[in-house]
């Protein structure tokens, strides 16, 4: 892992109040697996004592690129949002345990809620290249809130979810697991607790795994924040998380951030 | 340039750094995990996480909450306890060049006498720190920190069982620190590190309850700086001892600030979540002051302000 200024190549707002951020970041992308985060330092001086933890959302071709989406919850990442192309930021990554695709499979099942859909898209495209098949169900509140069609990667298939029902099927992205649960050989999901907490009542033949939200502190396992109890024990969510197998979470346990800053997504 | 300084001159180990610039417990690990990131070797020392006799779980989620210039935590002393320490760290900090300090903590004065007795003799480890002021933890930790009669039980228990040197860590959250500083030095201690964390909260509006699973939890960050600075500076005037400042140091000057007002030596922490360089910068920002200043010995500074 390496802790390096990265100048933003571009920056915009994809979703309302949702932004698409490149960075020239080598060093990190590079080395990084999908489902690993970058702890983004926000703010001047010391203002914000906590970096935020943000799942890479893909890398350039070359390698050379690393792209963030992520939601403005707070002031850190407004703060992110308002850093214009040219400027520069301090990322400290890749860290933690990313996506493992196992070896024989070729239906992969990705369920996004909501900004869920960050680490997903560079898993996808991951995928996409290993030859595998990839489903895509993206659920969001709204059709305005819908990760846009046009920075999907080329060959994923999307199922589109919302709760309103302005786009797609109305419902939750977890809706659509019985229907596609025998096509997939896994599952990979990342969204909000409830939508786990479903999951994870529901009766799955397949192996899934997930990427879990947490309040973190270094993003390293040294300071403790960020431990919850799993059935394999105490775990960090930063270092031997943030993607675990669902059935190993004990979800009746796991709370959710009281605040939507200083947590993964 | 010299900026060593010794932390223990009355100890027949002595614990003499080459800086004064030590990463401090609760934020450093056990100093392997930093290993990656920057050049440990460069740190004065490193504190290890608070240990305790058996490996504890830790207080529940949320652990942290962030606030102006502040951190809350509440981690309970979640820990892998002292024979995983013994066994699969001490090894590891033999091989290096930095001291490693290990910070303790028990529920009984029994108890910090048996992880002082345990550490005794433990190639690897090149003092103890003695944690009588973690606010977290319901049994031992705190209450020891804020009567004068245990705070000096436990360092005698400490330097009886072990004869390394013997820093003891001061907690804030009393009426008089220089009361409690003064008995702990009669029983013992080589150093005092001040301050730990004062007791603070947060509210979640939305949920109308208090942020932090463990309700209340320690505040550390530039938000404590003054509290820390003050506390230094009223005790290194009454005893005889090296002090070691601690609250809110990101950079050199914060780090000069301490030194002014007495400290021996410096410990950064919670700079250290968001800068993991934030030691060496320290460090750094030291060797420029004093080229600068034109100071050759950092111990011309110690307590220059006083």
């Amino acid at each position: 892992m390496k802790q390096i200024r990265a100048q933003i190549i571009s920056s915009s707002e994809v979703i309302p109040g949702v932004y698409l951020l490149w960075a020239q970041a080598a060093e990190i992308a590079a080395l990084s697996q999908p489902g690993q985060f970058v702890m983004v330092r926000c703010g001047e001086g010391y203002d914000l004592m906590l970096r935020r933890p943000l799942s890479i959302h893909g890398i350039s071709q070359d390698g050379s690129k690393l792209a963030l989406l992520f939601a403005v919850v707070g002031w850190g990442t407004r703060w992110l949002s308002q850093r214009r192309q040219g400027e520069s930021i301090d990322l400290f990554g890749p860290l933690g345990r990313g996506f493992v695709i196992d070896p024989g499979s070729r239906n992969l099942l990705l369920l996004a809620g909501g900004i869920g859909i960050a680490p997903l898209i560079y898993l996808a495209e991951r995928a996409l290249a290993a030859g595998c098949s990839v489903r895509l169900a993206l659920g969001a509140e709204t059709a305005s809130q819908i990760y846009p069609r046009y920075l999907l990667p080329e060959g994923v298939e999307p199922v589109i979810v919302t709760a309103d029902g302005s786009v797609g099927e109305r419902g939750l992205v977890t809706d659509l697991l019985p229907r596609f649960i025998d096509w997939a050989d896994q599952i990979f999901a990342c969204g909000p607790i409830p939508m786990y907490r479903t999951m994870a009542a529901t009766e799955l033949a397949r192996p899934v795994q997930v990427l879990l939200e947490q309040v973190m502190g270094c993003g390293l396992g040294t300071c403790f924040g960020c431990r919850i109890e799993t059935r394999q024990g105490m775990k960090f969510v930063c270092k031997d998380g943030p993607v675990f197998e669902l059935r190993d979470v004990i979800w009746e346990e796991i709370k959710e951030p009281a605040s939507r800053e200083a947590v993964i997504l | 340039m010299d900026l060593s300084v010794q932390l223990a001159p009355n100890n027949k180990h002595g614990l003499l750094l080459s800086n004064p610039v030590i990463a401090a417990s609760g934020t450093f690990g056990y100093g392997t995990e930093h290993a990656q990131v920057i050049d440990i070797q460069r740190l004065g020392a490193i504190i290890c996480k608070g240990t305790t006799l058996n490996p504890r779980a830790g207080n529940p989620q949320p652990r942290l909450a962030e606030t102006a210039c502040g951190l809350l935590n509440s981690i309970g002393l979640d820990n892998i306890g002292v024979k995983a320490l013994i066994e699969d760290k001490a090894p590891i900090w033999c091989q290096w060049h930095v001291p490693v300090l290990v910070n303790i903590a028990g529920e009984s004065i029994e108890e910090y006498a048996v992880l002082a007795q345990m550490l005794e003799g433990v190639a690897g480890i090149s003092g103890i720190e003695v944690n009588i002021s973690c606010p977290n933890v319901t049994a031992g930790g705190m209450e020891f920190g804020v009567s004068a009669e245990a705070a000096a039980a436990v360092t005698a228990a400490v330097k009886r069982g072990n004869s390394l040197p013997i820093i003891v860590k001061l907690s804030p959250n009393v009426t008089d620190i220089v009361a409690i500083a003064r008995v702990v030095v009669n029983a013992g201690a080589d150093a005092l590190s001040l301050i730990n964390t004062p007791k603070g909260m947060a509210i979640d509006i939305t949920k109308r309850r208090p942020i932090l699973g463990g309700i209340s939890g320690g505040l550390s960050g530039p938000a404590i700086k003054p509290i820390a600075i003050y506390m230094v500076y009223q005790v290194a005037q009454e005893v005889a001892v090296p002090i070691i400042g601690c609250g809110g140091i990101a950079s050199a000057d914060d780090a000069l600030e301490f030194i002014m007002a007495g400290a021996s030596a410096v410990q950064v922490g919670t700079a250290i979540l968001g800068n993991p360089r934030a030691p060496l910068d320290v460090l750094e920002g030291l060797e420029c002051f004093m080229e600068r200043e034109g100071i050759g010995q950092l111990s011309q500074l110690i307590g220059a302000a006083t």
